[in-house]
């Protein structure tokens, strides 16, 4: 069925050659629908290790785990298991048999090959990306690290060779195998902020307040990060400096009431969250800083959990509770044009696509009292208002939280008392849970 | 006298109270203590079941739809109304049809001459495909074959003996992957759904647009229309929506390159 469709291109682009030769200043390129939606396969052959350096192999094991994982993350290719990927390790484009790759059983549309060395200290990569079906011009990739020699450097060289691959062969979305994920976990005693890469390695705690600290919103320049944390004056909205290593000011989360999910524009310049302040719990919005407070909404009922469109920053999502149970509406950030979103049941936690054309969101659509179903992950295109379940019967799931490339999402799966963070691929497929110790709740992907 | 006594007896049994007291104050205690649970349970529920997000007559029709699939992420199984493609491989030239066995009537009494000449039959049937197993590598292939290794343009037979040869007009040979990443990410950008469902299967409309050096779209316009207003409008709508293709390949010289694309429904 693939390689029918693969015969029209051939034809538009052997009319692309004969029409492209008279132009000299570009090219053109002849191509259509329904050609090429499906997964690249892609090889990552195991790094050629060079010299002699007692380092080198356990470096080695280190860059080819990671990168292999992180293109199997990427969502994107359909990666050739080590199992069926020739012997041979090329250490460069001159050592490669493309030919041996491309055929059976690897079937590999693009291979990522290279070499890897460590000497006097120094890890030194060398990667290159080959497009295995075109012999005359294979190279499609070729870059160079050099970098202190440790297994956490290896690891971020083969997360931005990783990311490299996706961005070239991703269509300009960039990787998200350097992003971090922020969550709650209470395995020290208190609920505490912690931070993870994202594939769930090197899991350390932020925070050390000794009270309550949720809802974790890192800033779009990954500097510091808003939450709200139990103190004497109630709910605060708090704010910790990842550069100072401590707290810093926020005086509009301070004031009387529940001050509760904050949630950063796209910008970095604005904070909206939810405060009981003036009675009901509302949407307030101030700057970075905390000044310039303002009120957006004034409903009847509870408003809680903005969040930004972070393309336009010029719209929220929230859950409101003006009509009963509390639904996924959207506003502009003056609290005008509110469109309520979901039709019932019951839908908390709205996460809004980078490209903001999604809202995703927890939703129970049947709930009440004898009512089945359960708390799931949803995806709905704002636009149409069309929807797709993207968790089934597993658990109840909550506060999704979208990563940048737009292709992830990183949520809360509890069944019992026990949570975890989970993540999957924005279709529902390829959950995987990250957090294996103590109960953690409430993730948050950084924005890069 | 035992029969007065007994009658005393009787008299006594009957003049005597009927001892409903302690099973009426069992009973008032029980429903007092029923009435008082039914009180204390409304009061706790109430105390602790707060409903803070008011009743639960919100729900009203549900709709079931599902979501375009404009996710940045690959479609699997691409949807395909051609009748022509098959998930299986064909061979050319195809192997003959395994003729229909007759039916064979138990009753009827074997002819000798006849079922020698089934056999025979039977056994020529299977000599061509026991020779097709060993595939021809120069035959015509059609249907689905496992990784093609076509080429993706002519142009590189001849257009390029390395890296020396940059000239104009070979993108697709040099940069196959690049086209093929504009097909995937027009294909995950264009809802086929916006589409009038009366526009005939197989309309095509071409756009022409340019890449700049970015990878971001500019100057989108139909270059053919496919006659179906409808289609000719997603098309264009899918190739504004895309933010950016991926930047144009370093090795590549100039700073736009041109493309023209075609949406068949």
């Amino acid at each position: 069925m693939k390689a029918f469709f693969r015969f029209s291109p051939l034809f538009a682009l052997i009319l692309a050659g004969m029409t492209a030769t008279t132009v000299a200043a570009q090219d053109w390129v002849h191509t259509g629908t329904n050609l090429g939606s499906e997964r690249i396969r892609l090889a990552a052959a195991d790094f050629k290790p060079v010299g002699g350096d007692p380092q080198t192999p356990a470096l080695k094991a280190v860059f080819d785990a990671t990168l292999y994982s992180d293109l199997a993350n990427a969502g994107i290719f359909d990666l050739v298991s080590k199992s069926m990927a020739p012997q041979a390790t090329p250490g460069s484009p001159q050592e490669i048999n493309l030919g041996q790759w491309s055929a059976a059983p690897s079937n590999a549309a693009m291979v990522a090959l290279g070499a890897l060395s460590a000497s006097n200290g120094r890890l030194s990569v060398y990667g290159w990306l080959e497009d295995a079906r075109n012999t005359a011009n294979p190279q499609v990739l070729a870059q160079q690290y050099n970098e202190q020699a440790s297994q956490e450097m290896a690891r971020t060289v083969a997360h931005r060779f990783a990311d490299l691959i996706i961005l070239r062969l991703g269509g300009g979305i960039n990787g998200i195998a350097e992003t971090k994920i922020y969550f709650v976990s209470s395995r020290t005693g208190t609920k505490e902020i912690w931070a993870m890469d994202y594939d769930g390695q090197n899991q350390h705690q932020v925070t050390h307040l000794g009270s309550v600290s949720i809802s974790p919103r890192v800033s779009p320049d990954n500097t510091r990060i808003a939450f709200s944390s139990l103190s004497g004056q109630g709910w605060s909205i708090r704010m910790y400096s990842l550069e100072l290593g401590r707290l810093v000011s926020f005086p509009a989360g301070t004031a009387g009431g529940s001050n509760l999910s904050p949630a950063w524009s796209g910008d970095g310049k604005k904070i909206a969250f939810s405060s009981s302040r003036s009675g009901d719990s509302e949407i307030w919005v101030a700057d970075a800083s905390g000044g310039n407070l303002h009120r957006v909404t004034s409903f009847k009922g509870p408003n809680v959990a903005p969040t930004w469109n972070p393309k336009t920053n010029a719209q929220l999502a929230w859950a409101s509770g003006r009509t009963g149970l509390p639904q996924i509406s959207t506003m502009d950030q003056d609290g005008a044009n509110v469109q309520r979103m979901t039709d019932g049941g019951y839908a908390i936690s709205p996460s809004w696509a980078p490209n903001g054309q999604f809202l995703t969101f927890s939703w129970n659509r049947k709930y009440g009292p004898g009512a089945p179903g359960g708390q799931d992950i949803y995806l709905m295109d704002i636009s149409n208002l069309h929807w797709l379940q993207l968790t089934h019967e597993s658990g109840s799931n909550d506060f999704p939280s979208w990563a940048p490339d737009g292709r992830h999402i990183v949520f809360e799966r509890a069944s019992g008392r026990h949570a975890e963070i989970w993540t999957m691929l924005a279709d529902g497929t390829e959950q995987h849970q990250l957090t294996h110790s103590g109960n953690n709740y409430m993730p948050n992907w950084s924005w890069k | 006298m035992s029969v007065l006594i007994e009658g005393d007896e009787k008299l006594e049994l009957e003049l005597a109270k009927e001892p409903i007291a302690a099973p009426a104050t069992g009973s008032l205690l029980l429903h007092g203590a029923l009435a008082g649970g039914i009180v204390l349970y409304g009061m706790i529920g109430g105390f602790f079941h707060h409903n803070e997000w008011g009743s639960q007559g919100g729900g009203g029709s549900i709709q079931v739809s599902l979501v375009s699939s404009a996710l940045p992420l690959p479609n699997d199984q691409p949807h395909n109304d051609n009748v022509l493609a098959t998930e299986k491989p064909s061979q050319a030239p195809a192997p003959p049809a395994p003729k229909e066995k007759q039916a064979v009537d138990d009753n009827a009494l074997a002819i000798q001459g006849k079922t020698q000449q089934q056999k025979q039959q039977q056994k020529q049937i299977k000599t061509p495909q026991r020779q097709m197993t060993p595939q021809p590598t120069n035959r015509a292939q059609y249907g689905e074959q496992a990784g093609s290794q076509m080429q993706r343009s002519t142009m590189a037979q001849g257009g390029s003996n390395g890296p020396a040869a940059v000239g104009s007009g070979d993108f697709a040979s040099r940069f196959g992957w690049y086209v093929d990443g504009i097909n995937r990410k027009m294909s995950t950008s264009w809802n086929k759904l916006e589409v009038d469902s009366r526009t005939p299967k197989g309309a095509r409309v071409f756009l022409i647009f340019t890449i700049h050096r970015d990878g971001t779209p500019k100057d989108v316009q139909v270059d053919r229309s496919s006659g179906s207003p409808t289609l000719d409008r997603s098309c264009v709508r899918g190739a504004q929506r895309v933010d950016t293709f991926g930047g144009l390949p370093a090795a590549y010289n100039s700073s736009t390159l041109k493309v023209s694309y075609y949406c068949e429904y």
